[in-house]
């Protein structure tokens, strides 16, 4: 994809002997280093407390005096049929969200694209702004606004339906079972979108404008400069940050879907995160928790080299 | 990027007000907020300010700025954010440089080793106790050093580097430039835009931090910003936690001093307030398209 | 050139990260010391106890601050204001509070346990498995050390000893004393102050001018609602108003708002002294129910909102607002019934009783509410002492004052003379400032006191010592201000007059117990501390929990009977495929173990 001109690669390996490039390629590692060692310290060596999940651990009393649980808080979960019904709902839910998200991550790709397109610099730069405003709210208020205006006693839209008689009975909206899935998807879209272009707003910014003058010079319109000159610019970013997110398959965050959490709703709103959030926290059972994001961690990467798999496949390149 | 002279064609128009409506979304809420913050606070919490706000007074933030420990704090949120962005940027720049060098020792492996940190949640505890043994408890650092190495920004920087021409970097290597010199003098200024992307990110996830100060500070010294405003928001609202934890006997006098929506919305505002600030400036790494061409002159 | 530029950067790199680790290393020594700032220990200014010399010795001893880890604090940091000066003043300490509430939770406990270091002075929210971990970890001081409870803390014992006594046998084995309880008091009766925990209260202003019918079950209430409604269709700012709203923000392992049914008919959840379960237990006899049971008052409960809702009673937002949008609803008027006095006391502004309109205990006939009773062992929000204190004397000597006559006045409404005083006839009163400030009022505080606002001065530890309504021996009236005679006279609303006229008492407690509509909780003594549940009962709980607030809300808003009969039989079925017998077959063993063998 890049366009490297092989004159030059030949140029260059006649100038670098070998032995020069393996003096180089500690050079690069002894220069990586220190940072290695920053995430070996603070991501990897915590790592031992995996250990917790075969534990009934409590804070405090040392690992010695626990009872060994062996594999209980991993099987536990399955280990009956109320149970393993459950655990199939909260995957649904968790596949599903995810699966939404995954569709809805083309729209800041999209995003990005039409604001290049924009002409005006200060509407440009009032819109970047202005869209990444919901990404600062907590979820918490959030919710708050959306009480305010889908509530029933006195919400904004109802009263305004109310008010335009195109309905004679305030309607619920809040508590309500249809469409959470995608009620969830597009708030969350409606948080983070603005947000999430950011990457690729920069990423159409680092493609070469020669490439656009060439393609102007042969006549290419607006949409053909955007699908053969920008679409590919920004793939890189789009694939990257799209195998990131499969990995991410399985967490969903709990926040959101907390803060709108009811009755109603619980059938479909209560993804794994949540799920283990709502057994799991209310008594602080860490060896539970711990279990569960061992087990977490494991399908993520499992996941990670999967698609990194496939992307080696279909477009012959590793992703990491 | 269009140069040519248009007519504003029918594209042009969906566009503008494509982007216009979902401004006006975005916004809307935050005006709302904000018209609330504002308001009459016995209004706002009956929910009677809906368009525009009644009996305009600032006492709610006055009350926010009055706050004791707010300087102290408001410089120590202000410094780590600094530092550590400064230090995070560098180290994704730079690692994600090396990690586009074929040559490197492993480099497979430990980009690898990087990406699925990412993936791994330890847990609270003995994340905890690896800061308490490393002396990170009551300490500076502890802000500063385990954001450092960030994957998700090295693969940032490293995808975008990958995507610019590697005929830059050769020419200079021809011209006898070592690894440190390219990077200086090539690639930090070709990857303006990403790492303008990754700075924003860093500061405000350094600004709107504080999980590691609940945790890791119980020295007022270093109580940041966002933790001041998270306390000052929660006192007294930890009432629904006692009803679950106690049987009866909680105090339910607490529930007259809960915190008004109208004080937490107004945190919320004072703490995008500098961002907002602070973001337009970052822009001008983005509004213009860099010219490969003008590099290699 | 290049190179050595190059070589010099990358040494640059390697040395800042020296220095990292070197400034890592520096920072840990430095936070040994801020913990707690050392001293030699004094030998001679621990030599006399008691509260005389308490303020007599403040000059001699040196100041230190006290790491207090209160599990029950609203507030991190330095104790600010008035009780800041009181006790730096008196003991020349001043105390840094870490509120695990504010600073993630049970995590944040989780994390304190497993450092292994508690702080000074620790206040635990139950004495349940935290503090009873903290023992076995061995995190916690044995009071019995050098003599330290005997030496610095003469008034415990002789106000609380009974407090003392139960702590060592049910945690210490019966030799060591690692805490002691909280709200300690004794004698027969209640022990709330003028108004009980629960009501239910409803606007009398309406309720007398419907001819005040009577009100013999709960279910009376409803057309007493409806009629209400009729009356006042319309709040203060227009709104519509409701009967009855519910917030479902503070749901445990069920409707909180259902279960508090139970409370108003001498029920409580689980047995006050072991861990809530599944399980309504009297409060003074041996008989139980299990949560779920048909003829249960928790499901009383949920059948009370389903035919509110069913009578249009009931706000539709009740399953989706939060307890705050429900505290503003009564502000503004919407609502006609509260299961709490204090929750509808947000109505009772000045100018709404000034104008007749206000909220007021309506009780109906059947009535038994719950009173928590004295209790000479202590409640379960526990006091320790972390096992490094450096300090432990100097803490217990602190520890001691608040359990004194003079620590309960000055603690809890601040310094003699500031918000109360007493009068020429050795009576307590509250003065003009105190109408202002209390209970927690923003007001302002003359810097002789500390400066401040009243509420951000107030004791930030949040834990009690002895029980409020008990007696102060030299006033001979409660510590409470809200039952000096002095303050029960003092120029009360047109509402409360119109109430006490019509219901021939001063104050709810009083018609409760005149009325005997009132089931007091016997207090227990029992060897055993309480049941720390396993791992597995605990989590079958939580997951029990989850189908029953589920199904509870669903029931509340079921279309007709129908349908509340189907989601009622879901509820239990799915319960009980999770395990609902089996823990309420835990809980009943460990209640019959220990409270009813004792009752």
């Amino acid at each position: 994809m890049n366009n490297i001109k092989p004159g030059q690669v030949s140029r260059l390996h006649t100038r670098l002997d070998r032995s020069l490039l393996s003096r180089d390629k500690y050079k690069l590692f002894l220069m990586a280093l220190p940072f290695l060692a920053l995430a070996f310290v603070f991501s990897y060596l915590p790592l031992y407390g995996w250990i917790y999940a075969f534990y009934d651990y409590r804070p405090g009393i040392p690992l010695k005096d626990s009872e060994y649980m062996g594999f209980y808080w991993f099987t536990s979960m399955f280990s009956n049929d109320v149970r393993r019904q459950e655990i199939v709902r909260v995957l649904t839910n968790t596949f599903a969200m995810s699966g939404l998200s995954l569709l809805t991550s083309v729209l800041p790709v999209a995003f990005a694209i039409f604001l290049t397109e924009i002409r005006s610099t200060f509407f440009k730069r009032m819109v970047q702004t202005l869209t990444t405003l919901p990404n600062f709210i907590s979820w918490v208020l959030v919710y708050s606004f959306a009480f305010m205006l889908f509530s029933v006693d006195n919400g904004f839209l109802n009263n305004v339906l109310l008010n335009l008689g195109l309905i004679d009975r305030p309607m619920n909206i809040l508590a309500s079972d249809s469409n959470t899935w995608l009620a969830m998807t597009l708030w969350s879209v409606w948080k983070t979108l603005g947000w999430s272009a950011i990457m690729y707003i920069a990423a159409i910014t680092g493609i070469d404008q020669e490439l656009y003058e060439a393609a102007k010079v042969d006549g290419a319109g607006r949409f053909r400069l955007m699908w053969h000159i920008t679409v590919p610019g920004i793939m890189p970013t789009f694939f990257v940050l799209l195998l990131l997110s499969i990995a991410n398959f399985i967490n969903n965050g709990f926040e959101q879907f907390y803060v709108f959490q009811n009755a109603i709703n619980m059938g479909r709103i209560e993804v794994l995160d949540l799920y283990v959030y709502n057994i799991g926290m209310m008594n602080s059972n860490f060896s539970f928790s711990t279990a569960v994001s061992l087990l977490k961690s494991i399908v993520s990467i499992v996941l990670l080299f999967a698609a990194n798999h496939l992307s080696k496949l279909f477009r012959g390149e590793n992703i990491i | 990027m269009v140069e040519k002279k248009e007519k504003l064609g029918i594209f042009q128009i969906l566009n503008y007000s494509g982007f216009a409506l979902f401004t006006l979304l975005c916004i809307f809420p935050f005006y709302y907020l904000f018209i609330n913050t504002i308001s009459n606070n016995d209004l706002s919490s009956r929910g009677l300010v809906l368009f525009y706000p009644i009996d305009v007074h600032f006492t709610n933030y006055m009350d926010v700025f009055k706050l004791p420990g707010l300087g102290l704090a408001a410089f120590v949120s202000l410094s780590r954010t600094v530092i550590g962005t400064a230090l995070t940027v560098f180290a994704s720049a730079f690692l994600g440089y090396l990690f586009t060098k074929n040559e490197m020792w492993g480099r497979k492996f430990w980009y690898r080793f990087l990406m699925i940190s990412m993936y791994f949640n330890a847990g609270l505890i003995p994340w905890y106790l690896t800061m308490l043994n490393l002396g990170l408890v009551n300490n500076f650092l502890a802000y500063i050093l385990p954001a450092i190495v960030s994957p998700f920004f090295i693969i940032l920087v490293k995808t975008f580097i990958e995507a610019t021409p590697i005929s830059l970097q050769e020419s200079a290597q021809i011209d006898g430039a070592g690894y440190v010199v390219i990077f200086a003098k090539i690639i930090l200024p070709l990857s303006m835009p990403i790492l303008a992307t990754i700075a924003i990110f860093a500061a405000v996830g350094q600004w709107n931090s504080f999980t590691d100060t609940l945790f890791l500070v119980t020295d007022q010294k270093l109580f940041s910003l966002q933790f001041i405003l998270y306390r000052y928001m929660n006192e007294a609202t930890s009432l629904a936690q006692l009803m679950k934890q106690m049987s009866g006997s909680a105090n339910m006098d607490l529930a007259n001093m809960a915190t008004p929506t109208s004080i937490r919305t107004t945190v919320s505002m004072v703490v995008v307030t500098p961002i907002l600030l602070v973001y337009p400036f970052f822009q001008r790494f983005f509004v213009k398209g860099i010219m490969i061409g003008a590099v290699k002159g | 050139m290049n190179r050595r530029k190059q070589w010099s950067v990358f040494t640059i790199l390697i040395s800042i990260m020296l220095v990292f680790t070197a400034c890592s290393g520096g920072g840990s020594a430095n936070n040994v010391k801020n913990t707690t700032e050392t001293k030699p220990s004094d030998s001679s200014s621990s030599a006399e106890p008691g509260k005389g010399d308490a303020n007599g010795e403040s000059a001699a001893k040196e100041e230190i601050t006290i790491t207090v880890f209160s599990m029950l604090a609203n507030y991190a940091g330095e104790q600010p204001g008035w009780f800041a000066k009181l006790i730096k003043d008196k003991f020349n300490i001043k105390l840094n509070i870490i509120a695990s509430n504010l600073a993630g939770g049970q995590q944040k406990i989780a994390t304190m346990m497993a450092a292994g270091d508690l702080g000074d002075l620790v206040v635990f929210g139950s004495n349940g498995d935290d503090y009873q971990d903290a023992i076995k970890a061995g995190l916690l001081l044995d009071w019995n050390q050098n003599g330290l409870l005997e030496k610095y803390g003469p008034d415990i014992l002789k106000n609380a000893g009974q407090a003392i006594d139960a702590n060592k046998q049910q945690f210490g084995g019966g030799t060591a004393i690692y805490g002691i309880g909280h709200d300690v008091g004794s004698g027969e009766g209640p022990s709330e102050g003028a108004e009980m925990v629960f009501g239910p209260n409803l606007r009398w202003d309406l309720y007398q001018k419907l001819g005040s019918p009577e009100i013999n079950t709960l279910s009376d209430y409803l057309n007493v609602l409806k009629q209400m409604k009729e009356l006042e269709p319309k709040s203060d700012s227009g709104r519509p108003t409701y009967g009855i709203s519910l917030w479902s923000d503070w749901d445990g392992n069920y409707m909180t708002l259902a279960k508090v049914i139970s409370q108003m008919n001498g029920y409580q959840e689980g047995d006050g002294f072991n861990p809530a379960g599944l399980t309504l237990v009297s409060v003074n006899t041996k008989e139980w129910q299990g949560i779920l049971d048909d003829d249960g008052y928790y499901l009383e409960g949920l059948k009370f909102y389903f035919d509110a809702n069913q009578m249009g009673l009931l706000d539709p937002d009740s399953l989706t607002q939060k307890f705050s949008d429900v505290s503003n609803k009564f502000k503004d008027g919407q609502v006609f019934f509260s299961q709490f006095p204090w929750l509808s006391n947000a109505y009772n502004t000045p100018e709404n009783t000034a104008a007749g309109k206000g909220f007021a205990l309506i009780p109906f006939q059947q009535e038994k509410i719950v009173s928590y009773g004295m209790n000479p062992y202590g409640g379960n929000r526990v006091w320790a002492i972390g096992s490094k204190a450096k300090d432990p004397e100097r803490i217990m000597e602190f520890l001691n004052w608040l359990y004194t006559p003079d620590g309960m006045m000055e603690a809890s409404y601040g310094p003699k003379g500031l918000a109360w005083d007493i009068d020429g006839s050795g009576k307590p009163i509250v003065t003009d400032y105190g109408y202002k400030a209390l209970p927690a009022n923003t007001e302002p505080v003359p810097e002789e006191f500390g400066g401040g606002t009243f509420k951000d001065g107030m004791n930030q530890i949040n834990n009690t010592t002895l029980k409020n309504s008990m007696i102060h021996p030299d006033t001979k009236e409660p510590y409470d201000y809200n039952l000096w005679t002095s303050v029960l006279n003092h120029d009360p609303d047109p509402v409360t007059k119109s109430w006490r006229e019509a219901m021939g008492a001063m104050t709810p407690r009083e018609y409760f117990v005149k009325n005997d509509l009132i089931a007091v909780h016997q207090p227990v003594f029992t060897g055993d501390a309480p049941a720390t549940p396993p791992a597995d009962i605990q989590q079958k709980l939580s997951e029990i929990g989850k189908v029953i607030k589920e199904y509870s809300w669903k029931m509340v808003f079921a279309k007709n009977e129908e349908e509340y009969n189907k989601l009622k039989n879901q509820m239990v079925d799915k319960a009980k495929g999770l395990g609902y017998d089996e823990v309420i077959k835990y809980d009943v063993e460990i209640t019959e173990k220990t409270v009813f063998a004792n009752r």
